[in-house]
């Protein structure tokens, strides 16, 4: 029965809408007999010809409505209409260019800001990272991601659970670790390497192209020296060679076989850093190195990564209870372990790749979308001054049969185009925005590949783009299309046309729009606001140490003849020896990381004479490994004691300098009372117990180690020279050694001269990632400056969207009463008094906006706390100033019309009608 | 009186079906015919009328032919389809049973 209804139906439907004039043309000529007919009738009863006629289309009831109706009943009548209609509001826009133009600018704006930033989230928040089932795999981290990585027993321990659990990776990290050096050839080179377990590749899908990975039995201690090298590096270096298979390349002085070659893989690297800015760096990994760890070890020290595969069927949950499991037997072994008191956790890989950015892209997309609702409020409001001027049209329309859903329909799709036309041209400006944005190195995201690479146009992109744009129009096609589809069609009629559509309903429409446009911009002029403190708040603050006029050097020293301490200390002689005869070189130092690029050790320690601590790792201290000259070099300043000198080295006795917040945590009263110096403290982690105590020789004014917005922590800075040799090792395998050189001259034009002594002084090791300290700290703001820009650039447009709505609508309301101000003026009112009226009438419309702007500020910024430095989320500072600057633009604004309002000539404005 | 609103709502559906189960008919014919057999006592408005032609023609219960009419000018002729006869023998049926209702309950004597 269903089926031979659509039977009969399906060929009538296709044949209205493909047929639509012979349809229509029937449709007439059916009629057309009828009142023919029916004339010949009425004529037969007597009736002349015309009272005939007219008699006839009488009985039709309204010949064009019972049309209309009738092709309602063929329903397809809503295609019909929207091709029609969008023919006639094409016809519309090219008839009014400056309108046009203006509308699909202020839309383009507000779309384009939002694929710029929705590009960016698409690429960081939404694709999918690039390894097999990526949702599936989860990563292995400790505490609250504040400690930076795992040990190898933790990993043996986790990769107990092999219920839930399956192709698990023991990882170095790329980005922090130290690299391996190519040597011995013309061109030494530091690597990007990963140390990785035999099941690495598995998890993360690395593509093989030549050769094969790592064998489980070839990852064990002291197994084979192999080679697992990218694609990206095998073209680079060694111009796609096929042979390199199978021979072997010196890495860190020692020959390793390559054993295959593999695609390049998107980096793997945590953005989690409690401990301040961290740097994201998408540089893929040039050469794998099996990571052979022993399953037996108990050395806790060490910075590896874990992630492992959910088996089909388990769930996060269960993986998280399976981890628990292994940390409850990992406390039950270890019980007086650190490491045994933070929690043991999982999270899916992504949340560990994105960290902490997500929020503030949250924030981002947040206030762009309030940039494209008041782009749409503006373009609304033009609509909406137009459709005043087409009140009569609608009212004929609606005589003529028009339903109030069809004239709405009509409105809305002659708006379609506009946006349309604002979605395409808003995908150009975005991507172009993009692709400033990114272009310097400023940016610190992660996922987005050199200089924004990664962030492209994909179909998400495009299609989140156009879909905003067709909201976009149904938002502000809707106002003005209600608006206009209200309201008395015969007094719309019978209203002149000049002053048509001058009636309070829409005045009120307006006046909404242009209150809700302020409050808008003002939320996000708050935020902006925020957001500059913060960077002003972070500019401000004292590093304690000074930026200018360094220039710091990465180097690898991860091989063996560095091994010992001996060696180490040789090679910071033989580098200061050769480094500071240089011209314009001031001081050489050394360090294991740098200040504001926080990588430093945790360790417990105990202070001698005092009881320790019931739980061991109560007393805690950030640690340095630093040569003599650090302090010189970064201008530190000695407050009691003394600090390091070069006889301070591996035949003296064991010595550290502290740093202020240390000896007021430890030594209460301090500066005052019983003074540090001379005291002794001892490093109770495990793998130091029979170290001896070392000795407080100094205490030094505090540095901001942990980034510009975080509280110096307790510091004890350790002479490298005086490192044991397990220690040493420790070092190379996980951190680079940093050379920091103070000049006396502009300090990038010393950098081949000192690149090359070092080269000479290590006997020819490479440096890499060469930035000056004034970088270092420019880094260590690019999080809140990228925000504050992008704001900034948001809030500007806000403005001035804003300014520009409520000037048309009070130069619209003046143009309106011109003939009352006329009267007024005829009667005696003086100018003064005319723009005191207007400015009165407008400035009601913005401080209401302002209030309920400050009201949502108020409301909304708590959100983006947590990217604010130095300033309350709610500082009424801040937001009494915003709605001070608000009220001062919407004032200019105003008096624009005002002005003019008052500059009427009475005897025109009377003429005027 | 746009709408036949002493027509029970889809009477006149039945009405102009009936009509056409006899003979197909053209709009006019149609017209004349419902005032002829109802006698005047159903007011159908001519306006109604082709829309509710081209809603049945739509539901395919009716189908449209042009060909000469009485006075040999073209006309839209209308003729019942077999699955428009199906349906009229439902809806009579449906409305007899209706109106035997409504009829016995109008007979009740009252109290």
């Amino acid at each position: 029965m269903r089926l031979e209804h659509w039977i009969y139906m399906l060929p009538l439907r296709l044949r209205s809408l493909f047929r639509r004039r012979q349809v229509d043309a029937e449709l007439d000529e059916e009629l057309r007999y009828h009142v023919e007919r029916k004339t010949e009738e009425y004529i037969a009863q007597g009736l002349n010809h015309d009272e005939a006629r007219y008699a006839a289309m009488r009985g039709m009831d309204g010949l064009e409505q019972r049309k209309e109706e009738c092709r309602d009943v063929r329903r397809v009548n809503s295609i019909e209409n929207f091709f029609q209609d969008l023919r006639y509001g094409l016809r519309m826009l090219r008839k009014s260019p400056g309108f046009t133009a203006v509308a699909v600018l202020t839309l383009a704006l507000g779309i384009g800001a939002n694929t710029a930033i929705f590009s960016v989230v698409n690429a960081v928040l939404l694709r999918p990272l690039a390894y097999p089932e990526p949702d599936r795999i989860v990563n292995f981290f400790l505490g609250n991601h504040d400690i930076e990585g795992t040990s190898v027993p933790i990993y043996m321990f986790w990769r107990e659970q092999t219920e839930v659990l399956q192709d698990f990776a023991l990882y170095g990290e790329v980005v922090k670790g130290p690299g391996v050096n190519l040597t011995s050839t013309d061109h030494p080179e530091l690597l990007r390497t990963i140390h990785v377990s035999a099941g690495f590749f598995k998890l993360f899908g690395a593509s093989v192209e030549i050769g094969r990975t790592f064998t489980d039995q070839e990852d064990v201690p002291r197994g084979p020296r192999l080679a697992v090298i990218s694609d990206g590096f095998w073209r680079r270096r060694f111009g796609a060679d096929r042979s390199l298979v199978g021979k072997s390349i010196p890495l860190g002085g020692e020959p390793y076989v390559v054993i295959g070659i593999v695609r390049d893989l998107e980096p793997i690297h945590s953005a989690w850093n409690s401990l301040g800015p961290s740097l994201h760096i998408d540089t893929p990994a040039d050469v794998w190195l099996p990571a052979q760890a022993d399953p037996n070890s108990a050395d806790q020290g060490g910075s590896y990564r874990a992630a492992a595969r959910l088996k089909p069927g388990v769930t996060l949950e269960m993986a998280r209870a399976a981890t628990n499991v292994a940390q409850a037997r990992f406390r039950q072994k270890y019980p007086s372990e650190r490491l045994s008191s933070f929690s043991f956790n999982v999270e899916p890989l992504s949340d560990a790749v994105v960290g902490n950015v997500r929020l503030a892209l949250l924030v981002l997309m947040g206030a762009v979308s309030f940039v494209l609702l008041i782009a749409c409020v503006n373009v609304a409001n033009l609509l909406l001054a137009r459709a005043t001027g087409r009140r009569r049209e609608m009212a004929i329309r609606a005589a003529l049969g028009a339903g109030r859903r069809r004239i709405v329909f009509q409105l809305m799709t002659e708006t379609l185009p506009l946006s349309l036309a604002g979605g395409v041209l808003g995908i150009g400006f975005g991507y172009s925005v993009v692709r400033v944005l990114l272009a310097g190195n400023s940016v610190n995201l992660p996922r987005i590949g050199t200089h924004g690479s990664d962030v492209t146009l994909d179909l998400r992109v495009i299609i989140f783009t156009m879909l905003t744009a067709t909201v976009t129009g149904i938002l502000f096609g809707l106002i003005p299309a209600f608006s206009a589809s209200r309201g008395d069609v015969n007094a719309a009629l019978k209203e002149s046309g000049a002053r048509s559509g001058c009636g309070r309903g829409q005045n009120k429409t307006r006046s909404i729009l242009v209150v809700s446009e302020i409050a808008l911009a003002l939320v996000l002029v708050a935020g902006a606001a925020l957001l500059m403190r913060t960077f002003v708040a972070l500019r401000a603050v004292e590093p304690g140490f000074e930026t200018h006029n360094v220039l710091t050097f990465e180097m690898s020293i991860n091989q063996p003849r560095f091994d010992q301490t001996t060696a180490v200390a040789r090679l910071l002689r033989d580098a200061q020896s050769r480094v500071v005869g240089l011209p314009g070189v001031e001081a050489l130092a050394a360090t294991r990381s740098l200040p504001l690029d926080p990588n430093p050790d945790y360790e417990p320690i105990n202070i001698e004479g005092r009881p320790p601590a019931k739980d061991r790792y109560q007393n805690w201290a950030a640690a340095r490994q630093v040569s003599a000259r650090y302090f010189e070099v970064f201008r530190i300043s000695l407050l009691q004691g003394r600090l390091f000198t070069e006889r301070d080295d591996e035949r003296t006795p064991r010595v550290v300098v502290i740093n202020e917040t240390m000896a007021k945590a430890f030594w209460p009263g301090y500066p005052l009372g019983r003074s540090p110096v001379g005291e002794r403290i001892a490093d109770v982690s495990s793998a130091n117990e029979e170290e001896s105590p070392m000795q407080i020789i100094g205490v030094v004014a505090d540095v901001r180690d942990a980034g510009l917005g975080s509280k110096p922590e307790p510091m004890v800075y350790v002479p490298i020279e005086q490192r044991s040799d397990v220690e040493s090792a420790a070092d190379n395998l996980f951190a680079s050694m940093i050379w920091a050189v103070r000049t006396n001259a502009e300090p990038y034009s010393l950098s081949a001269a000192i690149q090359r002594e070092l080269r000479i002084a290590s006997g020819g090791l490479p440096v890499a990632h060469i930035r000056s300290m004034d970088q270092v700290r420019a880094e260590a703001t690019a999080d809140s400056n990228f925000n504050m820009m992008l704001f900034n650039v948001f809030a500007g447009i806000a403005i001035l969207l804003a300014a520009i709505g409520i000037y048309g609508v009070m130069a619209y309301a003046v143009e309106q009463r011109t003939q009352e101000i006329g009267v007024r003026i005829a009667l005696g009112a003086r100018p003064r008094d005319v723009v005191r009226m207007v400015v009165r009438q407008g400035m009601r419309l913005a401080l209401t906006g302002v209030f309920i702007g400050v009201m949502g500020a108020a409301a909304l910024t708590p959100l983006m706390a947590s990217l604010l430095y130095g300033v309350k989320a709610s500082d009424p500072v801040v937001l009494t100033a915003v709605a001070v600057l608000l009220s001062a633009v919407a004032l200019v604004a105003i008096y624009i019309p005002a002005h003019r309002a008052a500059q009427v000539e009475p005897v025109l404005a009377l003429r005027l009608e | 009186m746009s709408k036949p609103s002493d027509l029970v709502q889809g009477t006149l559906d039945l009405l102009v079906l009936k009509i056409l189960a006899l003979e197909p008919l053209n709009g006019w014919a149609i017209s004349q015919r419902l005032r002829q057999v109802s006698g005047d006592i159903l007011q159908v408005s001519d306006g109604s009328l082709y829309p509710a032609l081209h809603k049945l023609e739509q539901e395919g219960w009716i189908t449209a032919e042009w060909k000469p009419s009485e006075n040999n000018r073209r006309a839209k002729f209308y003729s019942l389809t077999r699955f428009g006869r199906k349906n009229l023998e439902r809806e009579a049926a449906n409305w007899t049973r209706l109106s035997g209702a409504i009829t016995s309950v109008l007979g009740l004597e009252e109290a």
